[in-house]
């Protein structure tokens, strides 16, 4: 079962790599959340309860619900509902991450360890090399923002993989999950609305 | 106990601030703040090296930049009172508490002994700042907080999974709360490839602090647009606790056999900021920016000291103070400079010698003692790097450092005697803001520049041992 969770959420990476309309990115955002909560709760068995329920609650909740739920709401609020304004075309932004997936995999092997599992390591790295590549290669600062919650996921799902022995460590992954909600309650829900394209007034 | 009362103090004044809606009582907390931050100082160092709570010590390191921090908290509330001087009350208060809660954060991560409670520290920063770049409201202060919020959140993520790498290498459930000193008794039986991987993540992602490449473009856009006062604490203080971060890991890893592929990399970072800042520092078009790639030129001049090693550990310590004290006195001296020439763009300010001379003398001190001529100390410190440099016979970054910095004094004094005594190329309609130019806010910048002429040539033994301490867990 957590084999197909861990392998379902790298497809939905391969498919966010290859996705063209916001929509599709607030509802695989959302899938993202439930299959991490799926890996947190098989993963964390051995952690405290009340330890546990704030885990859960962070991940269905917050990366499940609440995360695509804002996302949607940004989209309704700026009305952009396709990425039109890629740095690079989809062909190769694909080959990019295939390429990402190898690296992955070569690294993740390189660093096999005791407490770690391999495939866990391996898909968190491809999460965070795919939403590094996300940033690069998009325009429009919504799709950064896609990028690096994808990034955060990949910190998150790292974390999860040493959830049982460090459970102060996942405390501190929430931590940067509150922050991400501030950052995108904050600028895009309250502020950024009629900037939402690519912002090029601060260059040299 | 001491440390609890601080940030205690600190959340208090910074609730008060927001909840008394009142300017009188806001300075005079801001002031009481800056002088509880140089009481901490002092009795930092006379508590050298205890550990408060487990998770904070007044190291050598701390101490210094917590010292510096100090320094320039006095000046950096003055000239926010001028620079905010016309804001409303409510800005006027989200400014000034956002500024108490930057410099306890700052505070905060000096003194932290482990690299998760560092990290904290380092994530609650970038809240506080993106308040103060965010203070003029307009659509350049926007775009510049995204930026700098967001990039700053990537970094932070990327020097998290490097502090997770960290906890794999351990592996137990307190794994988290290990301090440094603790971390440094396992480290040799750590696997090589894995420290390599944990430090370049924490290099990159903590560059977006120091203002390294490849993140530096965060803090340029952040200085341009940030108040001068921010720019000052963004470009000095702010930039060390990015600098703390790196130096700690690299000092945890010094005894590893990945040194050397630490030195390398951070002699590429050092050499690729100092080529960057070059090349735009011979086009820049705004003064602001143009201090700015100022500052990642000084921090890659310091990533190369810390890579060539022996004597250059010691002048990139020093050189992070100096540069503190000197480029807070330039980005102080901008607000002024925009006050008389209503305008941050080379091509519309000139004869500032004219127009403000006491702003305009100022400025050429500041410029002199940036690309460090004497009396300026920062030239001891990079007379220490190319020291180390020849000692090392890194003959081929000598080479480069040398052409790069020859660049960047270029670009720096034609710009800037063009602005003190040529015409402006394109001059603007100047209107009377009906705001009055004070001589006396220059001199907290003079005083700042006189510490680091004294240092040239005196540097007191307090400074030298704690510097010697800070290194002392280096190869020699």
């Amino acid at each position: 079962m957590m084999e197909f969770l861990i392998v379902a959420f790298a497809a939905t990476l391969i498919y966010l790599s290859a996705a063209h309309r916001f929509r599709v990115f607030a509802r695989f955002m959302g899938a993202q959340g439930v299959l991490i909560f799926g890996i947190a709760l098989l993963e964390l068995n051995e952690m405290a309860t009340a330890n546990l329920v704030l885990v859960v609650a962070e991940t269905l909740l917050f990366k499940g619900i609440i995360v695509p739920f804002m996302l949607f709401y940004i989209i309704r609020r700026t009305q952009v509902f396709k990425v039109h304004a890629q740095a690079t075309p989809s062909f190769y932004i694909l080959i990019l991450n295939a390429a990402a997936l190898i690296v992955s995999v070569v690294i993740a092997y390189t660093l096999q360890n005791p407490y770690i599992n391999t495939v866990f390591m391996t898909v968190a790295l491809y999460a965070l090399l795919s939403g590094l590549i996300i940033i690069v290669t998009h325009k429009l600062i919504i799709s950064h923002l896609i990028g690096f919650l994808i990034i955060e996921n990949a910190v998150f799902l790292f974390t999860i993989a040493l959830g049982n022995e460090m459970p102060a460590l996942i405390n501190i992954a929430m931590l940067l999950d509150i922050f991400v909600g501030v950052l995108i309650m904050g600028f895009f829900g309250m502020r950024l609305k009629p900037d939402t394209g690519d912002l090029t007034q601060l260059k040299d | 106990m001491e440390l609890i009362l601080f940030f205690s103090t600190a959340l208090l004044f910074a609730s008060a601030i927001l909840l008394m809606r009142n300017k009188i009582f806001t300075r005079l907390v801001s002031v009481l703040y800056a002088i509880l931050l140089i009481g901490l100082s002092v009795h930092g160092w006379f508590n050298l090296n205890k550990t408060f709570i487990h998770y904070f010590t007044f190291s050598h390191e701390g101490m210094l930049l917590l010292s510096t921090l100090a320094i320039i908290s006095l000046p950096t509330f003055y000239h926010g009172f001028r620079y905010t001087y016309n804001s409303t009350t409510r800005h006027f208060n989200i400014y000034h508490a956002s500024m108490i809660a930057l410099m306890t954060f700052m505070a905060g991560a000096y003194l932290s002994n482990s690299m998760t409670m560092l990290w904290v520290f380092v994530e609650a920063t970038t809240l506080s700042v993106a308040a103060l770049i965010y203070h003029d409201r307009n659509k350049q202060a926007l775009e510049a907080t995204w930026k700098y919020v967001f990039i700053c959140s990537v970094g932070i993520s990327i020097a998290y999974v490097g502090i997770l790498l960290l906890g794999f290498i351990y592996g137990r459930y307190d794994a988290a709360s290990l301090t440094f000193n603790e971390f440094s008794l396992l480290i040799s039986t750590a696997n090589p490839i894995y420290l390599k991987v944990a430090f370049v993540f924490v290099l990159v992602g903590f560059s977006t602090k120091m203002g390294l490449f490849p993140m530096h473009s965060v803090t340029i856009d952040a200085h341009s647009v940030a108040p001068a006062p921010v720019s000052a604490l963004i470009s000095t203080t702010l930039m060390n606790v990015g600098f703390l971060a790196i130096f700690r890991v690299f000092s945890l890893f010094s005894s590893t056999e990945i040194l050397s592929f630490m030195q390398n990399s951070l002699m590429l970072t050092g050499v690729l900021s100092l080529l960057i800042a070059a090349g735009y520092m011979l086009k820049a078009y705004h003064i602001k920016r143009m201090f700015a790639y100022s500052s990642l030129e000084m921090m890659g001049l310091v990533a190369i000291a810390l890579g060539s090693g022996k004597s250059g550990y010691y002048a990139a310590i020093l050189l992070v103070i100096l540069h503190s004290l000197v480029k807070s006195s330039i980005f102080f001296s901008m607000g002024q400079f925009k006050q008389v020439n209503q305008s941050y763009e080379l091509k519309q300010v000139g004869n500032y010698m004219k127009n403000y001379s006491a702003g305009a003398l100022l400025l050429l001190c500041s410029v002199i003692f940036i690309i460090a001529i004497p009396p300026s100390g920062i030239f001891i410190s990079e007379i220490l790097i190319f020291k180390s440099l020849i000692e090392q016979q890194q003959w081929l970054t000598f080479i480069i450092t040398a052409l790069l910095l020859t660049a960047v004094i270029y670009a720096l004094l034609t710009r800037v005697l063009h602005i003190l005594f040529s015409d402006a190329s394109e001059p603007i309609e100047k209107t009377n803001t009906g705001e009055k130019i004070n001589v006396i806010e220059t001199v907290p910048q003079y005083v700042l520049l006189l510490i680091v002429a004294v240092l040239c040539f005196y540097q007191p033994p307090f400074l030298v041992d704690a510097i010697n301490a800070s290194i002392e867990s280096l190869p020699k």
